[in-house]
């Protein structure tokens, strides 16, 4: 791993932003010789589905997929990762860019061995960003047990005291505090952009009450409470009081398939609630669990099939009808709902113990748009103009997808990437 | 609805629904996040939800003779709320609108009120009849004054004449030397009694209708229907119309129920001041202009003010107001409604101050108004005031909660 200018390698390709769609894109140009360099802005590569505690449909835990593509890029000495890194601009033509690069320091070397000693004496405490503030944790951490490279990070926020601290505990001289902040060039022939997703902002959503009552979570929130690693070690219980809900529903297009909001359907906020519904079922066998949706869609047989196993459990109720109102029962912290049951036509008051909003995905590049010739589209998703090559799009950065479909424009776009290099 | 119940789409049904200000209707996909936002649809089958796939498939059998379509004050919560831009309160209005039309005899005419082409006949067609009159009133007032002797010169022991202007009124600017008060009565009177008419065959399909829906989607616990319980309903109701408590209820375009207020409650004060008027002139024997101390005088200002300062706000909020659809058959309603105040406001002021030829003018715009208000309430949007009225008292009468 380099963090200075490396010397620029003709026909090099970049990929910008290191989920499992980055990851793939590299992998793939890699493996068949190709130079790579991976940005990613975090301290650890992986993206949205570290979050996550089970993939659909065949919940198996996130684990499972980036192992190995960890071991392929350990094995590959045509990659070279920079974590706390993010892309400045992008200049130049199909063929010949130049790129500049910021990374900001995260004072720990590769001497670190994740032994957490810093992390026992450092006293300062940051929000805990990777479980959506849910907990917080300390200013020295490994970003979470999946993390590459496996190596701590000490925040910036850390006050001297502790600084002092840290570097102290630590027998492997793995920390620098006087590592600085660099910006770089790099010359790359064609730039992938795998810049991934953001859980669209639920307190946007007026009607429904996120923010405003405790007991109302989003859909990744739920995935970090049902996580052995996430902020209740992987029980799943209501923020107000703790408690083990009896009675949980899930508001689908949450913010999504809305003009007020996200006018597109975010492809895989039904299937999470599916998916959810397993995590609930398997904590608590008595629970039981309401989907108020629209349409559910399940593209495919696999999907489908999914579904269908979840409409056959007699602990899940379907009511096609969206939640469109909410409010706080006084006391118990318990949510009111009401909708429309559109198959039987009447209203619908329900109280449950929690509500889940079916939050869906916004491009991180409809928040932080890239300085480069890209084109979007309306929603902020970078269009593949191959007519104009050299700069390309996977994964959600392109469209809202699973990691699958993520997966198959990845190795798509690593293709058009190399067939830049080769005209 | 039937298990077997097919469906049969009426293409020309959407086509109108969209001509009259519901062109959103197809982007509705049932999400019925309307039905919970509008704040006075019922538990049992609310509103607007079922009306938009009724609209998108044409049924029109399911939406004409729906009363739900009445109990909505077009207030816009549903639409400000709806994911898709659909504007299911636009489309409701157009359903109304529709609606109004279908239950109108002669259909001709109800066709031609929202047919902007027909507009300048709408309004010709009056505008000569009241030119004609004038003339008549004012250069063969003499012959006139005879004819009227010869037919009943004797009754009523004499007591009746053709001018009913005052002592030495050639000199005071009185409308009755424009206009014969015989001759407008002579028009609004038979006016005034077709549109009762067309009314009451319209109520008599309608009000049937509403029942049969409701039966048939579960929304009542009568079976048959009571015509005398109903009366009894709408006039329940009445005091509920009065207050707005149904338009308060609203709260995306809550400012409308100010203005809408106002005209009603003009309307109301100017009917009793015709009435009263009607009353001193036929009984009394006392004709206009009163002076401007006479209570009646002051209310028929505080109403014509009202008329005219709801009726503006109303076409300025319209014209502001981007999420609201107005459709031809708003603007016509509005503008004869801001005519009718403005023109009589500018009559009696020109009165005042003595330019007999302008408050003549006025005067007669004035009635061109009055006449289109008359003769098409039961064909222009002004219907809502019968058919609302029916449906929220069926609505009471239904126990539709
Ligand atoms: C609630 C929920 C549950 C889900 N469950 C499943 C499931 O069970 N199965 C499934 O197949 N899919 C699931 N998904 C979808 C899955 O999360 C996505 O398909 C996947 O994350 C897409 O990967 P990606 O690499 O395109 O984007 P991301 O995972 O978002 O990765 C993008 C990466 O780019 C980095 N980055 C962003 N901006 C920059 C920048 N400017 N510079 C450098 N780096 C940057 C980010 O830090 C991140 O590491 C779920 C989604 C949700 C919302
Ligand atoms: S930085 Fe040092 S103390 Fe901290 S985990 Fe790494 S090796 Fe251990
Ligand atoms: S995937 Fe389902 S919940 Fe998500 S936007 Fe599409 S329809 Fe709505
Ligand atoms: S009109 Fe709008 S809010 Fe109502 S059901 Fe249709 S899409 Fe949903
Ligand atoms: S316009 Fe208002 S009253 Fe009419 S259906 Fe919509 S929310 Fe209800």
């Amino acid at each position: 791993m380099t963090t200075e200018n490396s010397a620029p390698v003709s026909g090099s390709i970049m990929v910008v932003g290191g989920g499992i769609s980055g990851l793939t894109t590299a992998l793939e140009a890699a493996e068949v010789g190709y130079e790579v360099f991976l940005i990613e802005k975090e301290a650890s590569l992986g993206g949205r589905v570290t979050q996550l505690k089970h993939y659909f449909p065949k919940l198996c835990p996130p684990t499972c997929g980036l192992e190995i593509n960890y071991r392929r890029l350990k094995d590959n000495k045509n990659i070279k990762v920079y974590t706390l890194s993010e892309v400045q601009n992008v200049d130049g033509t199909p063929g010949d860019y130049t790129v500049t690069v910021k990374s900001t320091p995260r004072y720990v070397n590769s001497n670190c061995t994740c032994c957490g000693e810093c992390e026992k004496v450092c006293e300062t405490e940051i929000s805990n960003e990777f479980n959506f503030g849910m907990n917080r944790r300390k200013a020295a951490y490994l970003p979470h047990n999946m993390a590459f490279p496996q190596r701590y990070v000490m925040d910036s926020a850390m006050g001297k005291d502790d600084r002092e601290k840290v570097k102290e505990a630590c027998k492997y001289n793995a920390i620098d505090f006087s590592m600085e902040e660099s910006t770089f060039d790099l010359k790359v022939g064609a730039v992938v952009f795998t810049t991934g997703w953001q859980p669209y902002d639920a307190t946007r959503i007026d009607n429904l009450g996120f923010g405003r009552y405790q007991n109302i979570i989003t859909n990744m929130m739920l995935e970090r409470l049902a996580s052995s690693n996430g902020p209740t070690e992987g029980k799943i219980i209501r923020p107000s009081d703790d408690k083990a809900p009896e009675t949980i529903a899930f508001a689908q297009c949450a913010g999504s398939r809305d003009e007020n909001h996200l006018p597109y359907c975010s492809y895989i906020c039904c299937l999470a609630s599916l998916k959810h519904a397993t995590y609930i079922r398997a904590q608590y066998p008595d629970a039981k669990i309401y989907i108020y949706y629209i349409d559910l869609r399940t593209p495919g047989r696999k999907y489908e099939n999914f579904y269908a196993k979840l409409k056959a459990d007699e602990n899940v109720f379907f009511v096609k009808g969206k939640v469109a109102e909410v409010s706080e029962e006084s006391g118990t912290g318990n949510i009111n709902l009401v909708a429309e049951d559109t198959i039987s036509g009447e209203k619908i008051r329900q109280t449950v113990d929690m509500l889940v909003l079916a939050t869906g995905m916004q491009p991180t590049c409809a928040i932080d748009k890239p300085a480069a010739d890209l084109t979007f589209d309306d929603e902020g998703f970078i269009i593949n103009d191959f007519s104009k090559g050299g700069l390309f799009a996977a994964g959600c950065a392109n469209k809202p997808a699973d990691v699958v479909t993520s997966n198959q424009n990845a190795t798509g776009m690593a293709l058009k990437a190399i067939q830049t290099l080769r005209r | 609805m039937s298990a077997n119940y097919i469906p049969q789409p009426d293409l020309g049904f959407i086509a109108e629904i969209k001509g009259l200000g519901g062109e959103t209707l197809k982007k509705c996909y049932q999400c019925a996040t309307c039905s919970v936002a509008c704040p006075i649809a019922p538990e049992n089958s609310p509103f607007p939800r079922k009306e938009m796939i009724a609209a998108s498939w044409g049924l029109k059998d399911k939406l004409i003779g729906n009363a739900d379509i009445w109990l909505c004050h077009q207030c816009g919560d549903c639409t400000d709320m709806c994911p898709r831009g659909a504007a299911p309160g636009d489309v409701l209005a157009a359903i109304r609108s529709a609606a109004i039309t279908e239950y109108a005899t002669p259909k001709a005419l109800a066709k031609a009120i929202n047919d902007p082409s027909k507009l300048p006949l709408l309004l010709g067609i009056p505008a000569a009849w009241f030119a004609l009159l004038a003339i008549i009133t004012t250069a063969f007032g003499g012959i006139m004054e005879k004819i009227f002797h010869a037919l009943f010169g004797d009754a009523l022991g004499g007591r009746l004449h053709w001018s009913h202007a005052h002592e030495g009124a050639e000199h005071v600017i009185a409308h009755s030397n424009f206009v014969s008060t015989w001759f407008v009565d002579m028009t609004f009177v038979p006016t005034a009694i077709f549109a009762t008419v067309v009314f009451f065959l319209a109520l008599k399909r309608f009000i049937v209708d509403i029942h049969d829906n409701a039966v048939l989607e579960g929304k009542t616990d009568k079976t048959s229907l009571d015509y005398k319980a109903l009366l009894q309903s709408v006039i329940n109701v009445i005091p509920m119309v009065l207050k707005h408590d149904k338009f308060n209820q609203c709260e995306a375009n809550k400012d409308r129920s100010t203005p809408h207020m106002m005209v009603l409650f003009a309307f109301i004060g100017l009917f009793i001041v015709t009435a009263v008027c009607g009353i001193m002139l036929y009984v009394g024997g006392y004709a206009g202009p009163y002076p401007q101390l006479n209570p009646i005088k002051w209310l028929a200002n505080i109403a014509g003010v009202s008329l005219v300062i709801g009726s503006g706000m109303m076409i300025k909020n319209r014209l502001t107001n981007k999420t609201q659809v107005t459709a031809y058959k708003d603007w016509f309603i509005l503008g004869i409604v801001f005519a009718l105040g403005l023109s009589g406001m500018l009559t009696e002021m020109a009165r005042l101050a003595e330019i007999a030829w302008l408050s003549y003018f006025f005067y007669w715009i004035h009635l061109i108004a009055i006449f289109e208000l008359f003769a098409f309430l039961p064909f222009s949007k002004m219907a809502h005031i019968v058919y609302r009225t029916v449906a929220m008292g069926y609505a009471d009468y239904a126990n539709r909660k």
